[in-house]
């Protein structure tokens, strides 16, 4: 294993060690949750389900098709999210909601 | 409570479940046909009207129309009994309603459609031959029992599964979402899974091992199995801790899934199945799919829940508390009912297009006479602004004691509101701590909803301010607190003496506008309203009846003080007749107007019924001091741009029903852009434009156009 992959797994540890790592998701899911990632990617799920027939589709078909849409807007929703003053974890209004006071 | 018609049918026709493609397939029929799909290779048509077919088989009452919104009714049974769902899921079975409040329906609730499925796989081609559904039982009886149970067992439902089935850890019963509305489809079984798993059941103290296994490896809790999971749960052929770890439940080996590791060890050493160390699902190579087994499931179940109560005692987040607890009671609730009766759960897709967003909408319970309270709380929450901050968790508590905190205690009011439960919320904290910090509530007696408006603006107010800077602690135009940031405009009161014509201003910041009403003693009833702003668009104007905009036209007029309240004029320095004038310097976000409904006349104390027509959109252009000043400048109304910032919605109405001596307040919330629910305590109903713009009026909240969410 490379240095990078070692260090990744050194953190990983680390953060599962600590419970980190399971608050950390619970937050992420929330996050997705509330700006309507999840249900955007369920809609697509069904979609696939659709197209496929539903007994013939399997979990590993609807995970080759969901993950890279997925993660995609994953990471674009995801970049929203920042450390406010307090050190928590927030989602950036979107431009129009921002207050003008 | 309002009933409701809907306003547009639930488009069968793009939705994927169409129910009219099936044609009159007679249940047996359908069974048969699907059956045979299993079998057959079916191409994607032919599977498409299989499951409409099965759909006919599962809904016998899908003919008729849908019924109207009107099924959204909830509520708990009356406000003291227990909130938590309590009826067994067998209910529905029995023969008799076992919600005697709810009115017999058509047909069953789409919505209180639970979404995990644990007990059944997704995936019918494996191992099982399909069962022939049980006769439906009669129509009439089956969907009120079935609903009644739907809502008391399994109170959660669509919009909550945005976190309940994805609970604090994870849903696992439902990776992706699948399991639940696939299983509507399912023909009714017993326990499932697949041969293989059946045949690793027999095996010596598989339970044990299997507990083991989720305890030390999925669920980790404590401290110690987190280490040991950190070390130890790595792929034993290329060491990474992702890819979709799996371990075998035979043998100790980790194998990622992505790199097909474990795929390699399943075959070598015939070991048929693994669990996913992420989600906790069963995967069985020999079927190629996750199986979902109700006796694994139900292992799995006990398992998290042991590790949630462990940490929900140790965890000191509050919000976080809420969030996992919320997940877990709601994620109980729905696997169990869903495991009993999977046939019966009618598939929501036709409502799909037309769904009505709920997350928000939480009864609460009546804790004697606390009406009042209610529906502020409801209007409250349902300003877009002050929800982002507070799920945000942006409040930072200055508070020496936390627990005394009111804005700490909104926060977790609104965590509640939203989490998505839709059992009604009992505020008992928040009446509490009101008690405290504003004594002239305490006590049970029946309240103003405005006064108690203003009290926990203040409260709020005061528990917001930054103790530490140095600023004026009681002036309110410094503070920025994210109560004056919404709420805080600023009156404009303009004293004009009417010998030197000199005007003397003062701003004063207003959380909210009082308004006369005609037929007070304080009113233009005997004369006619004024009528000169014809320019303005009146949304609310209807012949003969005044309107909130008249309200507002009195309240900005200019007021002839007479001669016995003379003002010392600073220019002519004697006391001079004046003018009087208010307007508004400044528009607040969120602009509340309170009808003064309630009349004290010396010892006479009376309620005002008369009807005022108030506005979905409301522009306060008219009432500006800017737009006054250049009236009086220019002699006429600037016409040139109306900007809209000056435009507001109306997004929540309170009313008081009932006399002086004893009322009832209920609210009128509005959802989304245009559904609107009436709030009675605990009952929450759909209700119309109609039972909205009808209804009396006390408090009327709108919110500046522009700044509100979708």
């Amino acid at each position: 294993m490379n240095k990078d992959a070692q260090m990744r797994a050194a953190i990983n540890q680390k953060l599962i060690e600590t419970g980190e790592r399971e608050r950390l998701k619970e937050l992420l899911r929330a996050k997705l949750i509330e700006c309507g990632w999840k249900d955007q990617l369920k809609a697509h799920c069904k979609e696939v389900i659709k197209e496929k027939g539903l007994e013939h589709v399997t979990v590993d078909d609807l995970v080759a098709e969901i993950t890279p849409k997925g993660r995609e807007t994953g990471f674009t929703m995801l970049r929203r999210l920042v450390l406010n003053s307090q050190g928590q974890a927030v989602l950036l209004p979107q431009p129009s909601r921002l207050l003008r006071l | 409570m309002a009933q409701v018609r809907e306003t547009s049918l639930p488009s069968g026709s793009g939705a994927r479940w169409s129910s009219g493609g099936g044609g009159g397939a007679s249940p047996e029929e359908a069974v048969e046909k699907a059956g045979k799909m299993e079998e057959e290779a079916a191409g994607a048509t032919k599977a498409s009207w299989g499951q409409e077919a099965e759909e006919m088989k599962l809904e016998p009452l899908q003919e008729r129309k849908p019924a109207p919104e009107e099924n959204l009714t909830w509520s708990s049974s009356g406000g003291d009994e227990k909130v938590l769902p309590s009826i067994p899921p067998r209910c529905h079975s029995s023969s008799s309603p076992v919600c005697p409040r709810r009115k017999p329906r058509p047909r069953p609730q789409p919505r209180a459609r639970s979404r995990c499925l644990p007990g059944l796989s997704p995936h019918p081609a494996s191992c099982r031959p399909p069962l022939p559904p049980p006769p439906p039982p009669p129509p009439a009886q089956r969907p009120r029992a079935w609903r009644g149970s739907r809502r008391r067992s399994r109170p959660g439902s669509r919009p909550q599964t945005r976190r309940s089935c994805s609970g604090y850890l994870d849903g696992s019963r439902d990776p992706g979402g699948l399991g639940d509305w696939l299983l509507e489809v399912e023909f009714g079984q017993g326990p499932t899974g697949c041969s293989h798993v059946e045949s690793f059941k027999v095996g010596k103290n598989w339970q044990k091992n299997l507990r083991l296994i989720y305890q030390r490896f999925v669920w980790s809790g404590t401290p110690e199995t987190r280490k040991r999971k950190a070390k130890s749960c790595i792929c034993h052929v290329c060491s990474t801790h992702m890819n979709r770890l799996h371990s075998c439940l035979s043998c100790v080996f980790f194998g990622c899934f992505t790199e097909k590791h474990i795929h390699r060890h399943a075959e070598t050493k015939q070991h048929h199945l693994a669990v996913d160390l992420y989600h906790g699902v069963i995967y069985c190579f020999m079927c190629k799919d996750y199986v979902y087994d109700k006796d694994i499931e139900q292992i799995a179940k006990e398992t998290k829940e042991k590790i949630l109560r462990f940490l929900t005692s140790t965890s000191t987040d509050v919000s976080h508390q809420q969030f996992m607890t919320s997940g877990i009671e709601d994620k109980q609730s729905i696997c169990e009912t869903k495991e009993q009766e999977p046939k019966l759960v009618k598939p929501k897709k036709k409502r799909r297009k037309k769904s009505v967003y709920t997350v928000g909408l939480r009864g609460l319970i009546n804790l004697g006479n606390t009406c009042f309270m209610n529906c502020i709380v409801q209007a409250l929450t349902h300003i877009p602004l002050l929800k982002d901050f507070f799920l945000s968790d942006k409040h930072k508590c200055i508070m020496t004691s936390p627990s005394l905190c009111l804005v700490c205690e909104m926060s977790s009011l609104f965590h509640a509101m939203y989490s998505g439960s839709r059992t009604p919320h009992i505020p008992y904290k928040l009446l509490h701590l009101i008690w405290i910090h504003a004594e002239h509530l305490a006590g049970y007696r029946q309240q103003d909803a405005h006064e108690f408006l203003i009290a926990i603006l203040d409260v709020l107010h005061r528990h917001s301010k930054d103790d530490s800077g140095g600023q004026e602690t009681n002036n309110p135009n410094c503070c920025n607190c994210i109560i004056d940031q919404i709420f805080t405009g600023g009156l404009q009161s303009d004293v004009t003496c009417q010998t030197c014509h000199s005007v003397s201003t003062t701003i004063d910041p207003c959380w909210d506008i009082s308004l006369d009403l005609p037929g007070s003693c304080a009113t233009f009833d005997s004369q006619n309203p004024e009528r000169a702003d014809s320019t303005v668009s009146r949304d609310d104007h209807i012949p003969g009846i005044p309107s909130l905009t008249d309200c507002l036209q009195w309240f900005t007029r200019p007021e002839h003080l007479g001669s016995s309240a003379k003002i010392k004029c600073n220019s002519c320095q004697s006391y001079q007749e004046s003018t009087k004038q208010l307007t508004m310097k400044k528009l607040p976000i969120v602009a509340c107007f309170h009808l003064k409904r309630f009349e004290h006349v010396g010892k006479q104390r009376r309620k005002i019924n008369t009807f005022i027509s108030f506005p979905l959109e409301l522009d306060m252009t008219p009432f500006l001091a800017s737009t006054k000043e250049s009236r009086m400048k220019e002699g006429q109304p600037p016409t040139d741009c109306v900007p809209n910032e000056n435009k507001y919605s109306l997004f929540a109405v309170i009313n008081h029903h009932g006399t002086l001596e004893s009322g009832h307040y209920t609210s009128f919330i509005r959802q989304q852009k245009d559904q609107w629910f009436s709030c009675d305590d605990a009952i929450i109903t759909k209700a119309t434009i109609e039972d909205l713009l009808y209804s009396e009026g006390y408090l009327l909240f709108y919110h500046k156009q522009g700044l509100e969410k979708d």
